[in-house]
């Protein structure tokens, strides 16, 4: 018995130091993670809506959405907000700009984890680029009628995308104050 | 859709269209290694199921109260590996103390459950999972039945290609073809007819 | 002299993939691409390298009834740290490897060079060991994407190699591409092998 308590002594010193290793790897690199990540979503937003002040809100939805403001005069310019559905195989997360309109400015794929070669080729500006434009009616692919060209041999990595974008700017579209329809 | 519907689609999912073994490439040494008599690939597939259903459950809890809630995401891999490690031992026990003739069927596949990255696989996968609504992570439930299916999943194509190499043995190959080099092609080919079930609507 | 002998046999004798036939799932999973394949190939050649070189020291102070689990300790302890410090640093391959990163700790050859090397030899031939059993899983990875990658793509490392006419075979990327390049790669070997 007393054996066995030995046994397990030394395997808990061992759990013990690995984790003590561990937990002061992740104080590390955790920052440089989290920071690396706010910074590519700055990055993105305003390569979006450039020479614009963001100003975070969080939508009826629990959606965050941001309102992009001209700096001296306080016109909104815009909004933007990360959309994101399941995909084919991970959750698609694509970062939209749009216009005070709710026209599509620009899209850009943020976080995929689709097959490579087919769905993975969503973060091309080929695919990405066509949705500059949109508005909310043509956002659905050409499958359901709508104007989007799907990627060819992911179509559901599409629909995902097309269906987030529709989702989100309605989200935004229906909170009090910015509404298109009042 | 009501849930029942919805544990339909991740069935089909698991098993057919993300097939563990030759869409995500896991689980492929006894795939690949124990596929060569239909009776060890049955009782593989049998230790595997089991063995994934209850690590999914564990880890899920390990996650959700230990390593979620005291904010140690880091040490997941470490929790997870030791826990399956821990729990394919306890089951070699369990199972060779209460049901011996079961320990002699499956009993020599458990060991090499530990190193099977189908196992861990999972865990890791269902922590980071969606329902189909692509915002809801997966609950305790839904973590065990995403287990099972899978285990189910890799079986099936373990069956298959035990099957398939039992009639390939009377086949004559060129000897550099034979053995490994035949059975990955094969797989390669039974990888290209699952993409068949690619893009099903359900 | 033994410590070239260690370090040669992981890359042509001894062969983690075409020989050994271990850690089939990150050979085929992370292909598709040689700057993927390398990626994995270092990830796991520094895993094994310090796995190896820690087992080698503890050896004689791990009571043998529980060498395996205190083996997996210190093997997910470097992973984990691979794990996070890709993250931090090269998120765009961490993004690629995906959960294959994590899954190192089950790849068969580290815990197999382990058992089987690291726990009976000094550091110095642990390292040798490590040193060439990882190059050898590295320089197969490669040789596997570049096979999918050319095929599949037209590309190898990014930059077109291909004619202009030439229409890649996307097939080859996919999942059924990676069984049936590998089988065609070991039949290869095997070939070679005959004619020696």
């Amino acid at each position: 018995m007393k054996y066995y308590f030995k046994l397990g002594f030394i395997l808990l010193i061992f759990c013990v130091v690995a984790s003590g290793i561990l937990a002061y790897v992740n104080s590390l690199t955790s920052p440089v993670i989290a920071q690396r990540k706010a910074a590519e979503e700055i990055q993105a937003r305003e390569a979006l809506i450039p020479n614009a002040e963001f100003e975070e809100r969080q939508s009826d939805q629990g959606m965050i959405y941001y309102v992009a403001k001209a700096p001296e005069t306080g016109e909104i310019l815009g909004y933007t907000f990360i959309a994101a559905d399941l995909g084919y195989s991970s959750t698609v997360q694509t970062m939209v700009g749009v216009d005070s309109e709710f026209k599509v400015l620009g899209v850009q794929i943020i976080d995929q984890g689709e097959t490579p070669g087919l769905g993975a080729n969503c973060t091309q500006p080929i695919f990405t680029n066509q949705f500059s434009g949109m508005t909310l009616e043509d956002i659905y692919v050409d499958k359901d009628g709508g104007v989007v060209v799907s990627l060819s041999g992911a179509t559901i990595t599409s629909r995902c995308i097309a269906n987030s974008l529709r989702e989100g700017i309605i989200d935004v579209k229906d909170e009090p104050g910015l509404g298109g329809d009042q | 859709m009501g849930y029942l519907g919805e544990i339909f689609v991740m069935a089909m999912t698991a098993i057919f269209i993300q097939n563990f073994v030759l869409a995500r490439f896991l689980g492929l040494c006894p795939y690949l290694g124990v596929s060569k008599k239909l009776d060890s690939a049955l009782g593989m597939g049998l230790a595997v199921i089991f063995v994934m259903t209850l690590a999914s459950a564990i880890t899920f809890l390990i996650n959700k109260y230990l390593l979620i809630r005291y904010d140690l995401m880091y040490l997941q891999t470490i929790a997870f590996i030791l826990t399956i490690a821990a729990l394919v031992q306890f089951v070699e026990m369990v199972i060779q103390k209460n049901a011996p003739a079961l320990y002699n069927s499956l009993g020599v596949f458990l060991p090499l459950i530990t190193t099977n990255c189908a196992v861990l696989g999972v865990a890791i996968l269902n922590t980071t999972a969606f329902r189909p609504d692509g915002v809801t992570p997966y609950n305790f439930l839904d973590s065990v039945l995403n287990g099972f299916f899978s285990g189910v999943g890799f079986t099936v194509v373990l069956l298959a290609m035990a099957g398939l190499r039992m009639r390939l043995e009377k086949a004559e190959l060129p000897k550099s073809m034979q053995g490994m080099p035949i059975a990955l092609i094969i797989a390669g080919i039974m990888a290209l007819a699952f993409y068949g079930f690619m893009g099903f609507k359900i | 002299m033994n410590f070239i002998k260690e370090l040669s046999k992981g890359l042509i004798k001894e062969n983690p993939i075409f020989v050994l036939v271990l850690g089939m799932c990150p050979t085929l999973a992370v292909t598709t691409s040689v700057v993927n394949a390398l990626g994995m190939g270092f990830a796991a050649t520094f895993v094994l390298l310090c796995s190896n070189i820690i087992i080698s020291m503890i050896k004689n102070v791990t009571p043998s009834k529980i060498r395996i689990p205190v083996y997996i300790v210190v093997i997910a302890s470097f992973v984990s740290i691979v794990d996070m410090v890709m993250a931090a640093y090269l998120p765009a391959l961490h993004k690629n490897l995906g959960l294959f990163i994590p899954l190192i700790v089950v790849n068969c050859i580290i815990l197999g060079r382990a058992e089987a090397f690291a726990s009976k030899n000094n550091v110095i031939m642990s390292i040798a060991d490590a040193l060439g059993m990882g190059l050898g899983f590295t320089l197969s990875l490669s040789l596997v994407g570049s096979v999918r990658e050319i095929i599949g793509a037209g590309t190898w490392l990014g930059f077109k190699v291909t004619p202009l006419t030439y229409d890649p075979m996307l097939v080859a990327i996919l999942a059924p591409g990676a069984f049936i390049s590998l089988g065609f790669l070991m039949a290869l070997m095997n070939m070679l092998k005959e004619k020696k």
